[in-house]
């Protein structure tokens, strides 16, 4: 049973300007199922589509972004719901926050420099909640972010007075107040020294393998995959090339696009040169036809210039898009 | 607290005291460069109105004028005494009306430009911040579009063609509010309930003329401001958290859209003590924009030094005073 499946998503940017209209295909045609405790990677470089898909998977489509055509559908057990018709205020009362909460890109400047810590777990509480009794939700915020390893006095701080590394880690703690189903996490490591980022990344793991929740991990850092995800995504210019195990992908990367991303990783012993791969992501309000990797692709044929290829399951948890698996030369 | 005390009170104290300083300095010397002499002036002035007087009369009341407007002596002895006066609160005699005190003057007619001005202000500053904030978070609000294309179309109309417009629809055609004055001729100014009634009546039209013409700037930059603000992490953040709409509205966006405003407000606070010229002309309100003219047309020097005085203490000690409850509003700014 999936806790989200999203089918066939396609959303687009369409800006206007001086009557020339331009549509970025930032996310096209992209089907994948989160199920209930599991640590879900996604993986790309950076314009490739998945930060719109966050966008959409949590509910922040505001124009140019709209989501076009395909579905994505919340299930918590009890009922479903189509994320994409549900309305805002039906969003903000029932799944945001308490079924569906977010580590957001550039934690560090997600909190409210005018606002204490405490008050912004006040606000979030409050506007699900509610607050009976002010003594009482402050004992259980600092039980909260104590079973975190966060000291107590972080809640009477204003933002700039913490580190980038604690700001991550308070927007952990606010993340996981309200023990939801599913935390999506969007690059939470990425402005972080690695020192830093193992810490933070070691508390996303524990709070997941405590309370069996759904992280949605999305970063561009391979490494952080390998260390930290359970399935891992590829996706390359607005599409999944290849989804697996992350022990499968690492070991057994099929799609030429992740063979290279995984071979540009660095290994303690080894001593070669990475070789990069030539041109540069595709522009995706334009973007290629037939396959989209194809104008970097070391081993493109004719029919990937022509016809898109088709998602193939290799094995039962493994599957790719490329034109060399269908026809068997891989 | 020490910290604080070192670190922010005491710099922006000497800051205070500096800048009034300087103020109070140039008022000093500006007058003295003029190439009239106010003795002979007056000198002459009694002597034109046709009585004869001695020559000797006229020596004494020469020294005695100048000892009065403090020109005896050295630039730096007079300097001296002008600082001693000052520190005694005393202004000198007005020129125009002799021998009235200058303080006296300025003490009659300051409550109430006070009183129009500070509630103007800070009216049409609250308003313009509120509207300006709700323009921008919710664009698509005809109401507020309405008020956005009103306040553009008042604004670059000169205020004393907004009160004469107003004086006749509301004075004239429909005869609600009085034509001039603070309270009507007759009446003494007292604080009962009556006479706080009809000075309301009297100054609404001002009130209104300053507010209409006043909030456009504030709603203009709050708009800018805010559309800033509601693009910023932690708003996008707070709306993804499902905290409402209200709480966002005015916790995350207005709080801090309003900062840069809250220094323009101190500086406009200030602006305050030099009244409101045309407007008080238009209206015949006794404040301080009037007295400021007739001391202008009747060349009384020590009024108008008087008056710049109040006025350079006035800007500087609200944007003192914001300095100091700024980092109540923001603090990123405390301790620095």
């Amino acid at each position: 049973m999936a806790i989200l499946s999203v089918r066939d998503l396609r959303a687009y940017y369409r800006t206007e300007a001086y009557g020339i209209s331009r549509t970025v295909h930032a996310v096209d045609g992209v089907s994948f199922d989160l199920h209930p405790d599991e640590i879900y990677g996604v993986a790309g470089e950076s314009s490739c589509g998945k930060s719109t898909l966050i966008k959409v998977i949590s509910g922040n489509v505001k124009p140019p972004l709209k989501a076009y055509s395909g579905s994505v559908e919340y299930d918590n057990g009890l009922q479903k719901v189509d994320m994409l018709t549900i309305s805002p205020e039906e969003m903000r009362r029932n799944i945001r926050w308490k079924e569906i909460s977010y580590v957001m890109q550039g934690s560090m400047s997600v909190l409210n420099p005018v606002r204490k810590i405490i008050k912004t777990f006040e606000d979030i509480v409050e506007s699900h909640r509610g607050i009976q009794d002010k003594k009482v939700f402050r004992e259980q915020v600092e039980a909260h972010i104590n079973r975190l390893g966060l000291p107590t006095d972080v809640l009477n701080a204003y933002p700039h007075q913490l580190s980038g590394g604690m700001r991550q880690r308070v927007a952990i703690a606010l993340a996981t107040m309200f023990q939801p189903r599913l935390i999506i996490a969007d690059e939470p490591t990425t402005a972080l020294d690695v020192v830093v980022q193992r810490g933070v990344l070691q508390m996303l793991k524990e709070i997941q393998a405590e309370s069996k929740n759904t992280v949605l991990l999305v970063t561009h850092d391979m490494a952080v995959h390998a260390n930290v995800a359970d399935r891992v995504m590829i996706m390359y210019a607005g599409r999944i090339v290849e989804e697996a195990p992350t022990k499968t992908i690492f070991k057994s990367p099929l799609h030429p696009y992740t063979k290279h991303l995984i071979s540009s990783l660095p290994m303690i012993g080894v001593r070669t040169t990475k070789t990069s791969l030539r041109g540069s992501p595709p522009n995706l309000a334009n973007p290629p036809s037939g396959c989209r990797f194809h104008p970097r692709c070391p081993l493109a044929m004719e029919v990937c210039r022509t016809e898109i290829p088709e998602m193939v399951d290799v094995e039962s948890r493994h599957r790719v898009a490329c034109h060399l698996v269908k026809g068997g030369a891989l | 607290m020490r910290k604080f005390l070192l670190h922010y009170l005491l710099p922006r104290i000497a800051q205070y005291l500096t800048v009034i300083f300087i103020g109070i300095t140039v008022t000093f010397i500006i007058p003295r460069l003029s190439p009239t002499d106010p003795v002979e002036a007056q000198v002459s002035m009694i002597l034109s109105s046709g009585s004869a007087v001695d020559p000797e009369a006229i020596e004494h009341m020469r020294q005695a004028l100048t000892e009065m407007y403090g020109l005896s002596g050295s630039p730096l002895e007079q300097y001296i005494a002008f600082w001693g006066r000052l520190l005694r609160g005393d202004l000198g005699p007005s020129l125009s009306t002799f021998p009235t005190p200058v303080t006296r003057l300025i003490g009659q007619a300051l409550p109430w430009t006070l009183g129009l001005m500070l509630t103007a202000v800070i009216l049409s500053w609250i308003i313009g911040n509120v509207l300006g904030a709700l323009a921008s978070y919710y664009p698509k609000s005809k109401l507020i579009y309405a008020i956005d294309l009103m306040s553009q179309a008042v604004r670059p109309i000169p205020y004393y063609v907004v009160a004469l417009v107003l004086l006749v629809v509301f004075a004239y055609l429909i005869p609600i509010f009085p034509f001039s004055g603070a309270y009507p001729v007759g009446t003494r100014p007292s604080l009962t309930p009556s006479f706080v009634l009809i000075y309301l009546k009297h100054s609404a039209l001002p009130a209104l003329t300053l507010i209409l013409v006043g909030f456009g700037g504030w709603f203009i930059g709050m708009k800018s401001l805010t559309s800033n603000i509601i693009s910023e992490d932690y708003v996008v953040y707070a709306e993804t958290t499902g905290i409402k709409e209200r709480k966002i509205l005015t916790q995350y966006v207005m709080r801090n859209a309003m900062l840069p405003q809250i220094t323009g407000l101190g500086l406009s606070l200030g602006t305050v003590f030099s009244g409101a010229l045309i407007m008080e002309v238009v209206f015949q309100y006794p404040g301080m924009g009037m007295l400021t003219l007739q001391a202008i047309f009747r060349n009384d020097y020590s009024l108008i030094m008087g008056i710049a005085i109040y006025s350079i203490i006035g800007v500087a000690t609200s944007v003192f005073l914001m300095d100091l409850i700024y980092p109540l509003f923001d603090p990123r700014v405390r301790y620095q």
